[in-house]
């Protein structure tokens, strides 16, 4: 093998690091996009044999949103093996102890369960805000496009933006709004 | 006088044994173990080995088209279109290049592949199919037949 | 016993004894036609026989052809070789054309084992514009923008909601009405 197609090999199977902003996202669905980049399924070299996965930063993962009434009806299963030993844990309880877990399970749900999972989960580096160490702030090249379009709070608009908004009417000035 | 033909019609089971089990360990000559040389477990083994090469010829086939098929969607997802779309887009084109044409060429040739992208896209927009305005806008500068006429 | 068989052996391709340099030996030797007189799936060899036989055994001197009917029998070819090899045709329900085909075929092999052909060239990268990259479809205006960044992490294709498509109408209707309020200030 020459020094050039070594060279070649490595531009090829170079490691990518990607960004994703999970605010205000559905962690289900975006597992399934993040596994992926993870999984190397977006490259047009892929095969199960070859290890050419990439690095998913997803940051923000304290904001996730899940659907409906979902924080309080998921529930998610740990049993630590002794007799007695089964826990129940619901979303929002799960949350509240690590911002980080539901995000990190969902992922590991999506992928086959086969001796690669635990290495391609390696891959994987989830902070529950955007503050990300300096190290692997660097590495990063490639952001992930969200799948929906974060929603402008009424708080963060200008006063100004809120009065041109169109109205069908206004309140009559004695109305008490509750 | 001795009669030996009895005896040995009694020994001599079938058209030539040895050979017809020369053509069974012939099979299993890879195997591990007793399996490769015991006749009777070595028959047994070669059963179960043509069974699964019987299946396997048409899972291959199977497992390549995945393959294929999971390296266009790629390529096709770096230019921002569909499998479906692309594969649609070039058939209307009477580009009729195959699964594993194309997943050579997403590989080895990206920017003929990115052309073809291109032009399905420019297809695809033109006849306005479902899906289309996910992609964005069509490709400039790129002329199909269909827009010649 | 060794395993050769289980793989398909390779070589260079090369004609029997030098075939063809001098003069071209055929290295068919015989050909068996076994058939059945009543049986449908026969009809494309009996066809065969009754067409073409005559002029292909007039045309190849050289091979012997046997003829076999055999009743209730699938139809089949075999092939015997200078080189001691017998080639074997299954031809259940073939057409005419098709026994044409295959009685050429095995004219004209040579009658050797199949190999796989070996060649004295060798590609090392098959690639002429250079192999997939992360690099090579990338944006370089990548290259300058600070992570996270909000524009790359939209959606590319957002259709309209529908505040957005009411604020549209409403910008509408103000501008037909300002016009129409111009109008009324011109009369």
């Amino acid at each position: 093998m020459t020094a050039y197609k070594r060279v070649q090999q490595w531009n090829t199977f170079a490691r990518v690091w990607h960004l994703y902003d999970a605010t205000w996202q559905n962690p289900f669905e975006s597992a399934q996009r993040i596994m992926k980049y993870l999984k190397g399924l977006h490259k047009p070299i892929y095969h199960p044999l070859n290890d050419c996965g990439d690095h998913v930063v997803v940051i923000n993962s304290g904001e996730i949103a899940l659907l409906g009434d979902e924080w309080r009806k998921r529930v998610y299963f740990h049993h630590t093996g002794y007799p007695g030993g089964a826990t129940w844990t619901l979303a929002w309880e799960l949350h509240d102890k690590d911002p980080t877990m539901i995000m990190k399970k969902a992922v590991y749900n999506v992928m086959d369960g086969n001796l690669q999972r635990r290495y391609t989960m390696q891959r994987l580096h989830i902070y529950p805000d955007d503050d990300v160490p300096e190290k692997i702030k660097q590495n990063i090249t490639n952001q992930i496009r969200q799948l929906r379009p974060v929603p402008k709070r009424l708080d963060r608009y200008a006063p100004e933006e809120v009065q041109r908004f169109p109205k069908v009417m206004d309140w009559p000035k004695n109305y008490i709004l509750r | 006088m001795v009669f030996t033909s009895l005896a040995l019609f009694v020994r001599n089971r079938g058209p030539d044994e040895f050979w017809r089990k020369r053509k069974i360990l012939k099979l299993s000559a890879h195997f591990y173990g007793r399996r490769r040389n015991c006749y009777s477990i070595a028959i047994r083994a070669v059963h179960r080995a043509l069974v699964s090469a019987t299946k396997g010829r048409k899972l291959k086939k199977e497992d390549m088209v995945a393959l294929w098929e999971t390296r266009i969607t790629a390529g096709c997802e770096e230019h921002n279109m569909t499998y479906p779309l692309f594969r649609e887009g070039l058939v209307r084109c009477n580009i009729l290049l195959n699964r594993k044409t194309l997943a050579d060429l997403a590989v080895w040739e990206p920017r003929t592949f990115k052309s073809l992208v291109k032009v399905a896209h420019a297809r695809v927009s033109q006849d306005g199919l479902a899906g289309v305005t996910e992609l964005g806008d069509p490709p400039s500068g790129i002329i199909t037949r269909g827009m010649l006429k | 016993m060794s395993n050769s068989h289980l793989f398909l052996p390779s070589g260079f391709p090369r004609a029997p004894l030098q075939n063809g340099i001098g003069r071209f030996v055929c290295q068919l030797q015989r050909i068996t036609i076994k058939f059945c007189k009543s049986n449908g799936s026969s009809r494309g060899v009996r066809e065969f026989i009754e067409k073409d036989l005559l002029d292909f055994a007039h045309n190849y001197p050289g091979i012997v052809v046997y003829v076999k009917p055999r009743r209730h029998h699938s139809p089949c070819l075999s092939a015997e070789y200078l080189n001691g090899e017998r080639q074997y045709v299954n031809c259940h329900n073939h057409s005419r054309d098709e026994v044409i085909k295959w009685v050429n075929l095995l004219r004209t092999e040579s009658g050797n084992q199949i190999i796989r052909l070996r060649k004295m060239w060798h590609t090392d990268c098959p690639s002429i514009q250079g192999p997939w990259s992360p690099f090579v479809n990338r944006d370089p205006h990548l290259n300058v923008v600070e992570f996270p960044n909000e524009s790359l992490s939209r959606p590319v294709y957002l259709p309209k909601t529908a505040t957005e498509q009411l604020k549209e109408i409403f910008e509408k209707q103000r501008q037909t009405n300002v016009s129409s309020l111009d109008e009324k200030q011109a009369e």
